[in-house]
């Protein structure tokens, strides 16, 4: 099993921009330090249709609302201000954001658990005598005994059956040449949702689901299980 | 003073309006029909376990906002995205989890 940068098409290119855009670093920062209300808050401003901030903090009593502490109240104005940031970009390039910060956000928080260099992003994986996958995985953790390939995803209906056949297939691949890889999809969205869309997919029990509520295993301490992710829920209906 | 089942009852209602938005895309019938289905289930019990219990100060200003928010909403794709990210709103407020 190896690795390599997926070839750039002008597709890539395009959104390598969107990727290197100072916005997503900003909200991906600030997302992997939020709590999950303040994730909710992000998805839901990120796709909605006020930009009125104030409107936005009605809809979170619990965030802005005289028992928010003091501290959570900034970070939750610094939520909602990039969020707005990027529904103010209009619906194309909004939806080009979003799948860009849910990928930054996932390699900030994995580079909080393993060493940064590690951690990369846009590569394929390669295997003896097979043909390389046609997308590469958004955010990869290579190292020396044992890798790990997300996909990630902005809401629960990004999760379909090419996605999971291509992470249960890598991870079955790498099995056979004797290699520790962990497959997952890191989704922007609820436990619940997920599972009524995967309840209708083929189940694939070697992928695992890194949903909205259990975002920071990602970054968490030592996993149970050898290359297991805490916290994170196998990737079939339950 | 407002109770738990008067937010349950707007954000139902609110949440019927939204999933026959969503339905609006053919191919994803099944999903929004899955997914209107679970959340609806889940606001219910809520309603049910705390019925008349009162709302915190805002609560239902809080409801009452986010439903006006997505009624606005035309895009049916955006509906479908919504219709997961609604019912969490109604339950964060509520101080409930997903």
């Amino acid at each position: 099993m190896r690795f390599q940068d997926a070839s750039r098409d002008a597709r890539a290119v395009v959104y390598a921009g969107v990727q290197a855009d100072p916005t997503v670093a900003r909200a991906a920062q600030l997302l992997a330090a939020a709590t999950t209300g303040q994730r909710l808050l992000a998805r839901a401003a990120m796709n909605g249709q006020s930009d009125d901030p104030a409107a936005w903090r009605v809809m979170f009593p619990t965030l802005f609302g005289p028992r928010a502490e003091a501290a959570e109240s900034e970070r939750s104005e610094a939520v909602l201000t990039a969020a707005l940031d990027v529904a103010g970009r209009g619906e194309h390039a909004r939806s080009l954001y979003r799948g860009a910060i849910v990928e930054a956000l996932t390699e900030r928080l994995l580079a909080q658990r393993v060493q940064p260099a590690a951690v990369h992003r846009e590569r394929r994986i390669l295997f003896d005598g097979v043909r390389s996958e046609i997308h590469p995985y958004d955010v990869t953790v290579e190292l020396p005994d044992r890798a790990e390939a997300y996909d990630c995803k902005w809401g629960a209906r990004g999760i379909n059956a090419e996605v999971l056949l291509q992470l249960d297939l890598a991870r079955r691949n790498a099995e056979l040449e004797g290699a520790r890889l962990v497959t997952a999809l890191v989704v922007f969205d609820s436990r619940r949702s997920c599972r009524v869309r995967l309840a209708r997919q083929t189940p694939t029990p070697g992928v695992r689901l890194v949903a909205l509520e259990s975002l920071d295993a990602l970054a968490g301490g030592k996993p149970a299980v050898p290359g297991a992710l805490a916290g994170a829920d196998p990737g079939r209906p339950s | 003073m407002p109770d738990v089942q008067d937010a349950i009852a707007r954000a139902t209602s609110a949440l019927d309006a939204l999933a026959r938005a969503g339905e609006a895309v053919e191919d994803e019938w099944q999903y929004v029909t899955d997914l209107h289905a679970v959340w609806r289930a889940r606001l219910v019990q809520v309603a049910t376990a705390r019925g008349t219990a009162s709302v915190e100060p805002g609560v239902l200003e809080a409801v009452e906002r986010a439903s006006v928010e997505l009624e606005a909403i035309e895009d049916p794709h955006r509906a479908i995205d919504w219709l997961s990210t609604y019912p969490q709103i109604v339950l964060l407020a509520l101080g409930e989890t997903g």
